[in-house]
């Protein structure tokens, strides 16, 4: 059968057999001007750890560019760029294909060399969304775009995003004494989307790195297996969320835990269920109550219980009415949606 | 021409910007209520705020509206009559996340000028932690435990109001308690709060600091380079790769030690610092793993010694660890310098147990906002007692 | 066989003469200058040079990254950034595809990437009109683009290599737009000399990214986020790479003269019958016909009209049009665009002679405006007349409005 996809060998990057294996070296280092707690400047750190030197990170618009690289000042070691709040797409594919054409061309050393793209939820489940979808049906490229969603657009003073969960408080939706709920869109379901509406990309994944081993080895997947693939990580917000930064990490156990963010990765079509979300899938522990993770944030202070059983109610129904729990929404049947007033 | 008022508030990023902004405010509309015009302002570039990193607002008011026109500063004005720092460890310095350098706390006051701090230290401790300024000044602390709330929920403990009562005593010229009370009035609605107020003004006292006291550091400086002798395409080096540590006591080499940016340090963002007991570590990888500031240099044994150059003081790692004691978080006002722990440790560990037990011992607690549903309300009637009770 | 050999050789060695299009005499320059990776998305006019590269490719003729994007905005970005990791691009884009990439536009000459780009000048929506205009590549001319407009295909495939010489040179590393008018340039085929690679590759060496590459052996941060600490100083070294562009472009011309044989004279604008002309017309792009057609005429009739047609709108070689123009009693600038509001309500051209003039030392000539040809319109010879007498009226001083509609319905 003859090959229609041209594609240059990956680096073949094993997983880390164990959180004492994973290397010391670092290539996103300290210094960046973050949030005390922040989650996200962790994801690039770990990002970076798993991608190792010979990587080019393309950055694009929010609180990973403005905070950790302000002009004349850097926390990266390996090469770093930035690129517009839309073009994560974009800059994956143009590093990717200059590579792949120098070196073809002999006018590169040839190596395999990581590509990955970053953006924030407001630059990849809102403005870049388009981009993205394009990079993931380019087959040819080896590219990585990685969503690190901290649910607002944190950068700008937390504006609500199409990945804000259904009734947070942010600077554009601030409750009021008419109406409490400002937000009422149900946060948008990125990976589940990448994954179902590009079936040539070989992998889609979701992580969070309060469960860091995984989070690696799941982006030293992606890096490995061959063309443009997809990561969305969930990254907990002291400042958007408005929590303690010390319970990061708790945050993002909680999410996982509760149901509200489920782990998965979909390789080459194939979905696996992974790490907690797995044994709540397979009935090993129990869902915690969101109550227990929405009680811990302020911005949903302002919840009443209707509010927070309504929350539950959307939570059970992704995993016990969905075709594909936690993953695809679609359904056996048309239900009734009630949101309270 | 007549006078012209500025006064800074020095606050903690996103903890503190609800706080420093009602004070400010409030201050207009006091100097308001006696016909002098004002305006109220944030320092644009600490803007977006990061939770912790120091920030500015900024209160000017004249006695007429165009002394009021000559002082209007789009940044910061060049000198203040008064700096209030909401946070006690802020008396360590100010470095901004949008700019570059440390500037001490007391660097825009006039000669003679006042200090404003909100703390449960004595005047003492709190002068030795702030640089020495070429020019005496007064300090006036207003007791409490530091309000810190988060982005969303504000912890209503009355720091704002006890601040504004401490002005009308210190400044009186700007304007009267009574002024003072008439805008806390009008803005919150609250005769509780225009109490507390008045109990303020009543206590506030200063303390003289003379040049020969504080911290005699100076302070790091950043030269601006000129537009012919930047990189050209908006590109800066790297940071490069690190290398390994070196043991203090053997000189044996090995672990690892980022290289970090050369240009922000967490200096002034750290409220509180973990201490690290390096007998009891299991060497899980926790704490140095789950650093989102990459802070723990790794030792050649394999500890992780919180670098102090890059700690932001977030507490993850206390957190994460599973080791009871071994991570602490401890209020940073309890430390006089940014030495290395485990250096400390490698030199002589007896001494070391005892400087960590004492350290472990006088934490104080502190909360960085909203841990959970309730919590505010458990907080405010023991800052209100201090209110009462002085 | 020997001697056929050599006959292969000798005609891969010299020119050849083809009959093609403005857009495809730049997509034979892109072949030419070996470009690595080129993106796509269509839109009239300018989309013909993409399908004739999509040919070139599929027929190995020219070995690139050729992708067909989602959106302007993914084109240009994909292209910025295969540039900063050290490929040569092209692209291009016409209207409002150029202004859907105007975020992309914006933010790659600070990064100093030296993108080669085409507009095939289309009018604004709205109203849709594939026409052209040349409001669209105008509205980068503030950003620290090199903008220039050719009136042959010949001038198109020469001035792309000269486009990728000057702007991958490491002292200016700016992007480059080449305007082509939609329909009169893309559409229309012309008999095109098409240089040896051999020459090509003498005259134009290869991109070299420099201290600049991205590339994990060359670590750098491209493009932190600046503040008023800052940008005032990264804006001064923008300002001090336009400023090199003249001389560098000099430089080319004539080594391009050298090499290919072929001359523009004054890179930066044409004149034509100017030497002992009394009043001159002026424009850009192909509205040279009609003109030169015009002036030959009324030359016969014994009226000394000459004509500048400005090349390089960017950079914009004021001192040298101020004094070329200090020879005549009067101008008129025809402007292809509109700049509602400006002052005199005058075209963008016309505008920036005046400017141009205001500050030069010498004679200042008046200058009118002249609105002509928009959204494609045909401007007449009889339309160049009617604009001629008018600029007659100004040199004798007689009061008219200084921006006139040519070619309306009234």
């Amino acid at each position: 059968m003859a090959t229609y996809v041209q594609i240059d060998p990956t680096q073949k990057l094993e997983p880390f057999k164990a959180v004492k294996k994973i290397p010391l070296e670092e290539y996103f280092t300290s210094g960046h001007r973050t949030c005390q707690g922040c989650e996200s400047a962790l994801v690039m750190k770990m990002m970076a750890k798993a991608a190792g030197p010979r990587t080019i990170v393309l950055g694009s618009t929010g609180c990973m560019y403005v905070a950790n690289t302000t002009y004349y000042s850097t926390s990266w070691v390996v090469p770093w760029m930035h690129t517009q709040l839309g073009s994560s797409g974009s800059a994956a594919l143009g590093t990717a294909a200059a590579l792949k054409a120098l070196m073809r061309k002999g006018k590169m050393k040839k190596e395999p060399i990581n590509v990955i793209a970053f953006c924030g939820d407001g630059g990849g489940a809102d403005m870049g969304v388009g981009a993205i979808s394009a990079t993931l049906t380019h087959p040819d490229y080896n590219c990585l775009i990685l969503l690190y969603d901290n649910e607002s657009y944190a950068n700008t003073d937390i504006q609500l995003s199409g990945s804000t969960p259904w009734g947070a408080n942010t600077t554009f939706s601030t409750p009021g004494k008419m109406k409490r709920i400002m937000h009422r869109r149900w946060k948008k379901n990125m990976a589940g989307m990448m994954a179902a509406g590009h079936p040539e990309c070989r992998y889609v994944a979701t992580i969070c790195m309060s469960y860091g081993l995984a989070g690696m080895n799941s982006i030293r997947k992606a890096l490995t297996i061959g063309g443009p693939t997809f990561i969305h990580s969930l990254d907990p917000c002291p400042k958007g969320w408005d929590y303690d930064p010390y319970q990061s990490h708790e945050m993002g156990e909680l999410a996982v835990n509760t149901g509200v963010w489920p782990l998965y990765e979909v390789e080459d079509g194939v979905l696996k269920l992974t790490g907690r979300t797995q044994q709540i899938a397979a009935g090993k522990i129990k869902r915690q109550p969101v109550r227990d993770y929405l009680l811990k944030q302020g911005r949903f202070a302002h919840f009443t219980n209707d509010d927070i059983d309504y929350f539950q109610s959307k939570v059970d129904a992704m995993w016990e009415k969905w075709l594909v729990p936690g993953v695809i929404p679609f359904r056996r049947e048309v239900e009734e949606d009630h949101p309270p007033a | 021409m007549g006078r012209l008022f500025a006064i800074e508030i020095i606050y903690r990023g996103i903890y503190q910007k609800t706080l420093a902004s009602r004070i400010s405010r409030a201050i207009v509309l006091a100097a308001h209520q006696e016909g002098k015009p004002g305006i109220s302002f944030g320092r644009y570039g600490d803007s977006p705020e990061r939770n912790g990193i120091p920030a500015k607002n900024f209160a000017i008011v004249g006695t007429d509206q165009e002394t009021l026109e000559q002082g209007m500063a789009k940044y910061e004005p060049k000198e203040v009559d008064i700096t209030i720092a909401v946070d006690d460890t802020l008396f360590k310095g100010v470095e901004s996340w949008a700019w570059y350098g440390l500037q001490p706390v007391n660097k825009l006051l006039k000669p003679g000028g006042t200090l404003i701090v909100t703390s449960r230290e004595t005047p003492e401790a709190l002068i030795k932690m702030a640089h020495r300024k070429e020019t005496p000044y007064q300090l006036a602390i207003v007791k409490g435990t530091p309000s810190f709330s988060g982005l969303w929920v504000y912890k209503d403990d009355h720091t704002d109001v006890r601040i504004l009562g401490a002005i009308a005593k210190l400044l009186p010229e700007l304007f009267s308690l009574k002024s003072v009370q008439k805008a806390i009035v009008n803005e919150w609605k609250d005769p509780v709060k225009a109490e507390s107020a008045a109990r303020s003004c009543e206590r506030i006292s200063t303390t003289e600091v003379m040049p020969n006291q504080g911290n005699p550091e100076i302070p790091y400086k950043f030269e601006f380079p000129k537009w012919h002798e930047m990189g050209e395409g908006i590109a800066i080096p790297s940071i490069p790769a690190g290398r390994a540590v070196e043991d203090p006591v053997s000189h044996a080499t090995g672990g690892f030690r980022p290289d970090r940016n050369p240009t922000f340090k967490k200096f002034t963002t750290r409220t509180m610092r973990p201490v690290v007991n390096f007998d009891t570590c299991i060497k899980c990888t926790l704490c140095w793993l789950q650093c989102p500031d990459s802070c723990f240099d790794v030792t050649p044994e394999g500890l992780y010694d919180a670098n102090m150059q890059a700690c932001c003081g977030c507490g993850v790692c206390e957190a994460v660890c599973p080791v009871k004691d071994c991570v602490t978080m401890v209020n940073e006002s309890e430390f006089g310098d940014n030495a290395s722990q485990w250096e400390d440790w490698k030199k002589d560990k007896a001494a070391y147990k005892i400087w960590l037990e004492d350290k472990i011992k006088t934490r104080s607690e502190r909360s960085h906002g909203f841990r959970y549903r309730g919590q505010y309300e458990e907080q405010i009637p023991e800052m209100l007692r201090i209110a009462r009770e002085g | 066989m020997a001697q056929l050999a050599t006959v292969l050789e000798d005609q891969r060695q010299t020119d050849e003469t083809a009959l093609i299009t403005g857009s495809e005499a730049i997509a034979v320059a892109c072949k030419l200058a070996d470009v690595d990776v080129i993106t796509a998305y269509p839109i009239r006019p300018y989309d013909t040079v993409m399908q004739y590269v999509s040919k070139l490719v599929s027929n190995g003729e020219l070995d690139c990254e050729y992708i067909v994007a989602e959106g302007e905005h993914s084109q240009f970005e994909i292209v910025k950034h295969a540039c900063a990791a050290g490929a040569r691009v092209f692209c291009g884009s016409s209207g409002v595809g150029w202004m859907y990439a105007m975020e992309a536009l914006t933010v790659t000459p600070a990064l100093r990437v030296p993108m080669v780009a085409m507009v095939g000048n289309r009018a604004l929506d709205d109203p849709g009109a594939f026409g052209v205009e040349h409001n669209d590549a105008l509205t980068v001319r503030d950003l620290g683009w090199q903008l220039v407009w050719v009136d042959t295909a010949q001038e198109a495939l020469d001035t792309a290599l000269i486009a990728y010489r000057v702007s991958e040179d490491r002292r200016i590393f700016l992007p480059c737009a080449i305007s082509c008018d939609g329909a009169f340039l893309t559409h229309s085929q012309a008999l095109v000399q098409i240089p040896s690679q051999k020459k090509v590759n003498e005259f134009l060496p290869r991109y070299n990214r420099a201290d600049l590459l991205l590339h994990p052996d060359n670590p750098i941060t491209v493009a932190p986020q600046g503040n008023e600490d800052w940008v005032m100083e990264i804006r001064r070294q923008n300002y001090a790479a336009m400023e090199r562009v003249s001389d560098v472009l000099r430089e080319a011309y004539d080594h391009f003269e050298r090499i290919f044989g072929r001359s523009y004279g004054n890179p930066f604008f044409e004149e034509f019958e100017t030497d002992d002309a009394d009043i001159v017309l002026m424009g850009m792009g192909t509205l040279s016909t009609p003109v030169k057609v015009a002036i030959r005429k009324m030359r016969k009739e014994g009226k000394k009209v000459g004509f500048v047609r400005m090349r390089w709108f960017r950079p914009f070689a004021a001192a040298e049009l101020a004094e070329c123009l200090s020879r005549f009693s009067a101008v008129g600038v025809v402007d292809r665009d509109y700049s509602f509001g400006s002052p005199y309500m005058s075209g963008v051209l016309a505008t920036e002679v005046r400017s141009a003039l205001y500050s030069a030392p010498g004679k200042k000539p008046p200058v009118v405006g002249f609105i002509a040809g928009l959204g494609g319109r045909e401007v007449t010879v009889p339309d160049v007349e009617r604009i001629t007498e008018g600029v007659y009226n100004a040199a004798q001083g007689r009061p008219q409005p200084l921006t006139q509609w040519i070619g309306l319905r009234e």
